[in-house]
């Protein structure tokens, strides 16, 4: 069987994605909580590496994901705090996002905006003997949102064009 | 990107966030229909649905024609493909990542399966 990803926008502010994973609550709360297996599934586009991933997973525990592009310089850095942490049913997260190694949105004079931040809510449910996932984006603003997963297009599409590119090159 | 965070993408979504507005465009998604035609099944007034549709002109998801007295709303496709692009692309990403986490799970099974029949 199959398991499909539901992306849905209950409202203007947030998004939410549903997924059945065949495997315990236990299991699925482990790969999403600790390092060495987070890194093993979580978003990396290709030629780009694990620079940093750690997890204080408890109230108040901060966490921390960073990956180097292929010149070896910080492309994207993704952390945040943990609000709510109920193992193995349901952990709340703050995240903020900024890509390359610079501090946020600098203006032309150098003054550097913090980028906004938003919550994640991530409930596992279980279901016989499969794991509901549920994820929770809550988006300080309707553009943070819709920017926010045109920016993973981006990432998406030119991972595309990579691929497209190796392709064309074998055939050259 | 094209789509980036464009303000005719925030009026599509802006369209699409009311229940209304979506029930009205499942009903044009068939055919043409003018304004009563769209009213009446959706238990809503006139000038209520005229006001919807011209949220949903705005977004250029409907395009109302009037021949003589009736106004007719024809479905535009093109905005809402593009809507659905950007969260399909949403998707597909993190569908990677899922299919990813499917193959650990599967192993982390594998493994404590092992583990548990070497105990006994």
């Amino acid at each position: 069987m199959i398991n499909t990803l539901s992306v849905t926008t209950p409202s203007d502010l947030e998004l939410v994605m549903t997924r059945v994973f065949n495997a315990p609550r236990r299991l699925v709360w482990d790969a999403m909580t600790k390092p060495e297996l987070l890194k093993q599934w979580m978003f990396t586009p290709p030629e780009w590496a694990w620079a940093e991933c750690e997890m204080d997973v408890r109230v108040g525990g901060k966490f921390r994901w960073v990956w180097n592009g292929p010149d070896g310089q910080v492309a994207l850095s993704i952390w945040g705090e943990h609000r709510e942490v109920v193992p193995p049913e349901r952990i709340v997260h703050t995240e903020r996002m900024e890509m390359g190694p610079g501090a946020g949105d600098c203006g032309p004079g150098g003054e550097c905006s913090e980028p906004w931040e938003l919550l994640a809510t991530v409930e596992l449910t279980e279901q016989g003997r499969q794991t509901q996932l549920r994820m929770t984006l809550l988006f300080p603003t309707k553009e943070a949102r819709d920017g926010a997963a045109a920016s993973g297009m981006e990432h998406g599409v030119s991972a595309g064009y990579d691929r497209l590119d190796a392709i064309l090159a074998g055939h050259a | 990107m094209v789509l980036d965070s464009s303000p005719r993408l925030d009026r599509v979504f802006h369209a699409l966030a009311h229940p209304a507005r979506r029930a009205i465009l499942r009903r044009l998604s068939h055919h043409e229909q003018n304004l009563s035609e769209l009213s009446a099944p959706l238990k809503m007034s006139f000038p209520a649905a005229s006001k919807h549709v011209r949220v949903l002109e705005r977004a250029k998801l409907v395009r109302r024609r009037v021949v003589g007295r009736t106004h007719l709303c024809r479905i535009e496709g093109k905005p809402l493909a593009e809507a659905n692009a950007w969260l399909e692309e949403y998707r597909r990403i993190w569908e990677a990542n899922f299919q990813r986490l499917d193959s650990l799970l599967a192993d982390l099974k594998a493994k404590e399966e092992q583990a548990h029949h070497k105990q006994n």
